[in-house]
């Protein structure tokens, strides 16, 4: 457009280029929090630029943390004082920042850039412009902080005022090509020193006079009158942002505008100052010529002429955006710390750690209660961000002591749900948990439901039937054991990790079980083994020949009763030692951590300590054990290991057989008679054959050592 | 300092001088880039604060690290005319719009102290040149692949967001924890140091040697072994 070679030719710009350092978004976002509000009247705004100096990228207009007023200042008349230095020139700024996204489209911005092309018109009438000539490259920033969602929408305008006719470019090219090898050298060091004192470093625009000798000095605007008498030769300089080899930039738009008004000058020959690491070059630096011929009319103070400078985006003229949540929103925040946490993990201590793994597993706890706490908490400290309580109680005022979600508010007016409260808590903990509550009663064999009472026990039934089917892992963390009952069929029918804490005074077990009779990993073989195995009493095994672990009722011989009635009060509170539970629980979910790592998952055999090393044992994470009972009176914990027993109430196949013949009725019946269960396993068969013969444990199949052996 | 008892680690005393010593060398021979300057910041007052404790950081800001650097720009002979969404009229000749879609990444660089690894520490960040931030999936597209590929994926270099202990903002960090050890290596193998024995003067050069491959700086190797 503007090429040197060519005469009269409209000289064309380079628009300045903005540049907002994240750092400004910050404290802007502070600024209106802390002190603001909803006040939008303009704020004084300090931007910094210098002469560009990058290879092949122009030096933009920059605001910093800095441009902004500090919150404690009281002035905001004033701009921010400059803070700058050789590469930070300050410029002043008004800031427009509004509180909706409509105002801030509705501003009227031919208005607003009126205001500010009148404010720089002034300083050059009145010669402030020159005394300091920073104020012709004034600016403009209109903006809207969103902070719900941490968007900022932005527009910078940068003021020029149009010469009318528009200035034509007689010349212009490299300065070391229009100088002469003396007078470069000497503009060059007179450059250089007026770059390096702090009095002038700061200084814009300025006056190059050289001599009839090639020497060559660098004035103040100030100064014009002095060197215009000298008769010296003179160019106008300022410092050019942009890197273009054929076009000056912005900043001589006002520049030139200045000259005219002021010294009417009609032939301007400037330089566009540019460096090079520092030291000025000569090389990449431009003179030109440039005319100008507006008329006398245009150059009255009372004549505001037009103005333009509402930057490009793109290419087009609109106003930018920019999402920082990334790096403000302290939700974002706190899950990338604790996804930093487990990856530490990884990386320092356990290679084959499966992050994915715990992100995505989704966990049913049912109960929400001491153990049902500090589960929860467990879980979110592995990186699992999927939990679901369920709990029909309330928080009562004894609880916060000891179930580690709730406080004292939790159990005013009554007391919250548990199920919810929990989930609010485990929400504040970690804002991006994806935690729900379920206020409902697991239907419990021994508790005879009423017939009007049969259609809501019947839904309760289904829900949890439908709850464990959308999760990969359930805890069974309720206060009676009959309560476990159903959770454990419906999850020996799918075979879904399941793992049980139950607490003593004393002593606590935690056990995975094992996975149901009618696993996928069995083929017809099976099938046929366990055909034959249903006339003795054999545990049922699976196709590799190993016999599945047991359930939290394999080892017993009486079918879940009601464990309620007819006890003591502090029985009916499950007292217990208080560290029970945060052990308990933490074994817990240590256990399903370690199911989640073996490449047997639910059908890994169950592992104690001082087991024969073979390679199945060699995980990362240590054994994996079925049983782990634990005493506090001893300070001690030993592993067992228990197979499913055949007439288990809970995952004999008979059982889970029964549930998928008859579903519904056949869990009604086994809740109103709790007798019924122990005739269909034959357990009522076995304890009367038990006492008219000794039965004798040793079968064909090959059981474990004695130390596996089931113990009650 | 005797190599064979030596630890890795650095004093927070040493570290000042290794600055010192550090940003001299770099003006020297890396001339290419600017020069890096030490930022003084206030004593944190709840500090466990000795006199000697370090009061700052090393910082070398608005750099460009990566290939864009070479790249040719294609933007520059394009000058449009631009359409309005003020509704003034505009004059479309006067102005050269740089449309600016060049997207070319610039670098912040600090390195300061850790008191609880008694190891320097990288800090980084990267932006365009409006000021918008690069992610670090941004950052890994940017960076020279080869190199940095092979220092993320060892065991020594593993990179964090954390907030700048300073600026109270995220930045992205070299984790501090193999960096004892493999400083100790580093000058088990070098020559010169067994001719010299570890002096402060040459740790930081050392270090970032190392780590500045990650974020693709290269300090050639001579520089290593100038007195």
């Amino acid at each position: 457009m503007a090429a040197h070679d060519s005469e009269g030719s409209i000289l064309v710009f380079a628009q300045f280029q903005s540049k907002v350092d994240e750092g400004f978004w910050h404290r802007l976002s502070s600024l209106k929090l802390n002190k603001l509000g909803i006040d939008d009247s303009p704020i004084p705004i300090t931007g910094f630029y210098a002469p560009w100096s990058h290879p092949q990228v122009p030096n933009n207009l920059t605001l910093l943390a800095q441009s902004l007023p500090t919150e404690l200042s009281e002035q905001s008349s004033t701009a921010a004082t400059s803070h700058g230095n050789r590469n930070r020139c300050p410029v002043q700024g008004t800031l427009y920042n509004m509180n909706t996204i409509e105002s801030f489209h509705a501003l009227d911005k031919k208005n607003l850039l009126k205001e500010e092309a009148k404010k720089i018109w002034d300083d050059m009438h009145t010669g402030k412009a020159v005394e300091d000539s920073a104020l012709l490259s004034r600016f403009l920033l209109i903006s809207f902080a969103d902070l719900k969602n941490w968007t900022f929408h932005y527009w910078f305008a940068f003021p020029a005022l149009v010469l009318d006719p528009p200035a034509t470019l007689v010349d212009l090219r490299r300065a070391s090509e229009y100088f002469s090898l003396e007078e470069a050298e000497s503009v060059s060091a007179a450059c250089n020193e007026w770059r390096n004192s702090s009095f002038t470093a700061e200084v814009p625009f300025f006056l190059v006079s050289i001599d009839p000798n090639s020497q060559a000095t660098v004035k103040h605007l100030k100064d014009w009158e002095t060197c215009q008498s000298d008769g010296h030769k003179l160019l106008f300089g300022f410092y050019d942002p942009c890197h273009l080899p054929n076009n000056p930039g912005w900043p001589l738009r006002n520049f030139l505008a200045l000259i005219c008004v002021r010294w009417s000058l009609k032939s301007v020959r400037f330089l566009c100052y540019r460096e090079n690491r520092g030291f000025a070059d000569l090389g990449l630096s431009l003179v030109g010529e440039a005319l100008i011929t507006v008329s006398q009319g245009w150059r009255e103070h009372q004549c505001l002429p037009n103005a333009v400078g509402w930057e490009h985006n793109k290419g087009r003229q609109v106003s930018r955006c920019i999402n920082l949540a990334k790096s403000m929103d302290p939700t974002r925040l706190a899950i990338s710390a604790a996804d930093l946490n487990l990856k530490l993990m990884r990386w320092r201590a356990l290679p084959s750690l499966n992050l994915d793994a715990l992100s995505s597993i989704k966990c049913l706890l049912l109960g929400a209660g001491t153990l049902g706490c500090q589960v929860a908490r467990m879980l979110l400290a592995w990186g699992v961000r999927k939990i679901t309580l369920l709990d029909n109680g309330r928080v009562a005022m004894s609880n916060p002591l000891r179930q580690s979600l709730y406080t004292l508010d939790d159990c005013l007016n009554g007391g919250e749900f548990k199920a919810t409260a929990a989930v609010k808590s485990l929400t504040r903990i970690f804002p991006a948990v994806d935690a729900e509550g379920i206020v409902m009663a697991i239907p419990m064999p021994g508790h005879p439901v009423p017939n009007h009472e049969e259609d809501s026990v019947l839904e309760d039934c289904r829900r949890l039937h439908d709850l464990i089917d959308s999760h990969d892992a359930v805890f069974l963390l309720t206060d009676t054991r009959e309560s476990r009952w159903l959770p454990t069929l419906l999850c020996a029918n799918t075979n879904k990790i399941t793992i049980t804490a139950a607490l003593g005074f004393d002593s606590f077990l935690v056990m995975r079980h094992g996975a149901g009779p009618f696993s996928s990993n069995h083929d017809f073989r099976a099938e046929a083994a366990n055909a034959l195995s249903a006339i003795g009493n054999v545990a049922r095994i699976d196709s590799d020949g190993r016999q599945r672990l047991g359930c939290y009722f394999c080892n017993d011989v009486i079918a879940p009763i009601d464990s309620t009635a007819n006890r003591t009060l502090d029985q009916q509170c499950t007292v217990t030692r208080p560290g029970l539970a945060p052990i308990a629980s933490a074994l817990a979910v240590e256990l399903l951590v370690g199911i989640l790592h073996h490449p047997q998952g639910i059908f890994a055999d169950g592992e104690v300590a001082n087991s024969s090393s073979n390679g199945s044992s060699e995980q990362p994470l240590g054994i994996l054990p079925h049983q782990i009972r634990g005493s506090l009176s001893q300070f001690s914990q030993m592993m067992l290991v228990g197979h499913s027993s055949n007439s288990c109430t809970a995952c004999s196949s008979t059982v889970v057989s029964e549930y998928q013949e008859r579903g519904m009725e056949f869990i009604i019946q086994a809740i109103n008679h709790p007798t019924y269960l122990e005739d269909l396993t034959g357990l009522t068969e076995l304890m009367k054959s038990a006492s008219s013969f000794n039965l004798d444990w040793d079968n064909e199949t090959d059981l474990e050592e004695d130390d596996d052996c089931v113990q009650v | 300092m005797d190599i064979l008892s030596w630890d890795g680690t650095l004093s927070s005393g040493d570290f000042r001088l290794a600055a010192c010593a550090f940003m001299q060398k770099w003006k020297s021979v890396m001339s290419a880039f600017p020069p890096w300057s030490w930022v003084p910041c206030p004593k944190q007052p709840w500090g466990a604060s000795a006199s000697h404790d370090v009061e700052g950081y090393l910082s070398l800001e608005n750099i460009i690290l990566s290939c864009y650097a070479q790249e040719e720009h294609d933007e520059i002979s394009c000058p449009q005319k631009e359409e309005t969404s003020c509704s003034e009229k505009e004059e479309l000749i006067d102005i050269a719009t740089l449309s600016n879609c060049s997207k070319v990444p610039y670098y912040d660089l600090h390195i300061i102290y850790s008191a609880s690894y008694r190891v320097p520490v990288l800090f980084f960040r990267a932006y365009y040149s409006d000021g918008e931030p690069l992610g670090f999936n941004a950052i890994e597209k940017d960076l020279p692949a080869h190199s940095a590929k092979a220092l993320l994926d060892s065991k020594w270099t593993f990179i964090t967001q954390e907030e700048h202990p300073y600026l109270n903002r995220p930045w992205f960090k070299l984790h501090p924890c193999g960096t004892s050890e493999w400083m100790k290596l580093l000058f088990h193998v070098d020559v010169s140091v067994a001719k010299n024995g570890v002096t402060i003067e040459l740790y930081l050069l050392s270090w970032l040697s190392v780590v500045g491959q990650v974020v693709g700086l290269r300090i050639p190797l001579e520089m290593l072994n100038q007195p």
